[in-house]
């Protein structure tokens, strides 16, 4: 037999396929409800009022990063493009942070989900919110000494920051210094006339929250977001699926028997499964006989923070070395919270 | 070629359109012939219905937008020269992977995936764990996770002894059994088929197994006994009549 018949078979590649087309069936209409709600953020949320009352203490900033996730009932697949469009509004670093991280865990869907799912044990779900509480507030502290985020970002979305913030800090060059026929616009402020265009001479429209401009703005952020984020969940969900037919799970199971080794393996397994936070409890619960209650937290915490998939979408905001830095730290708290819960209880 | 260099950067925004057209016409399509149970918990159809529409309802304000905007003759705004992926890229996966799901028919997992996910008798405790011992359900009509269920509720296996068993299931020759014994075996699903969790029944037969390959679906009737099997008293499922049957519609339990 030709070894290579015996990594991947037809019907391997049929089932990988199958899986693959589960995981978007599944991620996709969740990744269109976090799409429309970041985009409605540009019709129903004054975003630079909402921006500028953010806490921009490091602490309450990623705090309330936290809890942004109660207004957002979004998994992991939702969060990635809000805490984008929060990062281009120029939110703090602290609020967006400890949004990416906590979201998905900490909203009332997922939460009652927990619940269902370890009723017997209700320590689960309230370590579970606690834990996540902590390592998005501390990873929101540690990325918050650097206060402008544009260096961690992508060049291409940094720019789109650094456009809203020069159109915020608009005119640095003092008018009157330069020559020219001058005009008394609306705004009270002399307009020049070379500069003019002709929206300057309409009458002043009332702001209208449904304008017209308003939609085309959301629709062409909705198209954007859709074709980034979507293309990005195509790759992870590729890479996801093939690795679960590829690499067997028991060989993930095998390794976790003791209390450090089970929470790294059911790390590990976190991150290659790539399952929905809302719904990830319920499949956890499948390890619940072997494996330590720790590990089982474990995989709770950092799932949904880490996963293939997510790595995808992420990618689509921060460059690599970040996205590095986030998921070590992220990694190393899980673990450090989870083995001291094991070893206490 | 020239030419089709100058309409590239004109076609690129139909490009969206039609990706989001695939998609919703893919998840519609799961929807409506029954395949999103091979793909997902029923839990979730509505969702994906709602996603169907929504990708529809998406693609057709975006048609009537670009129609809107060259008629107009308005141009794009700075926003859209700014993109991750080089342009089209990420529309072109949505594309190739819906144009993908509408050819290829979502497979139903098999003894394959089964035996590497780790074939037994236990269940992944998923949402309605068996409350009491007593099970409302008469022994011949529960189906393979009712069995299962009861047994993680009651592990003994004597307390079932000659209950009578019918049930349905797919072939696993296990490979620790015996050449007369094979696995009825199922898969439960709790969120998507990424989770799909294999269960399973050891069944003695009269014959070889190889009278049932591997995959082939049956209907089991019989009745119960224990027997000690890889070291393990366990229950185990004496066939007295075996029928081969088509796979069915709905091949995963919930």
């Amino acid at each position: 037999m030709n070894p290579l018949q015996n990594v991947l078979t037809l019907s391997q590649l049929h089932s990988a396929f199958t899986l693959f087309t589960s995981l978007l069936v599944e991620a996709l209409p969740f990744l269109l409800l976090g799409i429309l709600l970041s985009s409605a953020l540009l019709f129903f949320v004054d975003e630079q009022q909402l921006i500028s009352r953010m806490p921009q203490n490091p602490i309450l900033g990623s705090l309330f990063g936290s809890f942004v996730g109660f207004l957002f009932p979004v998994c992991e697949c939702g969060n990635v493009p809000v805490a984008r469009r929060l990062l281009t509004q120029g939110a703090p670093t602290s609020v967006a942070i400890g949004f990416l991280l906590a979201a998905p865990t900490i909203n009332p869907i997922v939460i009652w989900a927990t619940w269902v799912a370890f009723r017997d044990q209700p320590q689960v779900v309230v370590l579970r919110i606690v834990f996540c509480m902590i390592i998005a507030t501390v990873v929101g502290v540690i990325f918050s000494f650097q206060k402008d985020p544009r260096p961690m970002m992508q060049p291409e979305l940094a720019k789109r920051v650094l456009y809203r913030l020069q159109a915020r800090q608009a005119p640095e060059q003092p008018s009157l210094l330069q020559s020219g026929t001058y005009l008394l616009g609306q705004s009270g402020s002399p307009l020049r006339l070379e500069t003019a265009t002709p929206a300057d001479f309409t009458p002043p429209k009332p702001i209208k929250r449904f304008s017209a401009q308003n939609f085309r703005l959301f629709m062409d952020n909705m198209v954007q977001e859709v074709r980034e984020l979507g293309g990005m969940l195509v790759l992870g969900s590729a890479i996801a699926a093939s690795l679960q037919v590829l690499a067997p799970r028991e060989l993930v199971v095998s390794l976790g028997q003791g209390p450090i080794s089970s929470i790294l393996a059911m790390m590990l397994l976190a991150a290659v499964v790539s399952i929905c936070s809302t719904v990830d409890a319920f499949f956890v619960l499948a390890f619940a006989s072997t494996f330590t209650t720790g590990s089982l937290l474990a995989f709770m915490v950092f799932g949904p923070m880490v996963d293939l998939k997510a790595i995808g979408l992420l990618l689509s905001i921060f460059k690599p070395r970040v996205i590095a830095y986030l998921f070590l730290i992220a990694g190393q708290l899980t673990l450090l919270l989870t083995l001291s819960y094991t070893y206490f209880f | 070629m020239l030419r089709l260099k100058r309409l590239y950067p004109q076609l690129l925004p139909w490009l969206d359109v039609v990706a989001l057209f695939q998609w919703g016409a893919l998840l519609l399509k799961f929807y409506f012939s029954g395949q999103l149970q091979l793909l997902i918990h029923p839990n979730y159809n509505l969702l994906v219905l709602g996603a169907g529409f929504g990708f529809l309802i998406f693609s057709s304000l975006r048609a009537k937008h670009l129609i809107y905007r060259r008629r107009s003759g308005v141009n794009d705004g700075p926003l859209q020269h700014v993109t991750l992926f080089p342009p089209g890229l990420g529309s072109g996966l949505l594309l190739v992977s819906a144009l993908l799901g509408l050819l290829i028919p979502p497979a139903v997992l098999a003894s394959e995936t089964a035996l590497q996910r780790g074939l037994n008798e236990s269940l992944p405790y998923t949402r309605t764990e068996a409350q009491s011992f007593y099970n409302p359900i008469p022994p011949e009509e529960r189906s393979l996770l009712d069995w299962v269920r009861t047994l993680n509720a009651y592990p003994e296996p004597d307390a079932y002894q000659d209950q009578k068993v019918n049930l349905k299931g797919f072939v696993v020759h296990g490979p620790t059994l015996p050449e007369n014994y094979l696995l009825i075996s199922r898969f439960v699903i709790s969120c998507c088929a990424v989770d799909a969790y294999p269960i399973g029944l050891p069944v003695r037969l009269t014959t070889d197994r190889e009278d049932y390959p591997q995959d082939s679906w049956l209907q089991v009737q019989g009745r119960m006994t224990t027997e000690e099997l890889d070291d393990r008293r366990q229950l185990v499922i004496v066939a007295e009549a075996i029928e081969t049957i088509p796979t069915p519609r709905d091949p995963y339990e919930f």
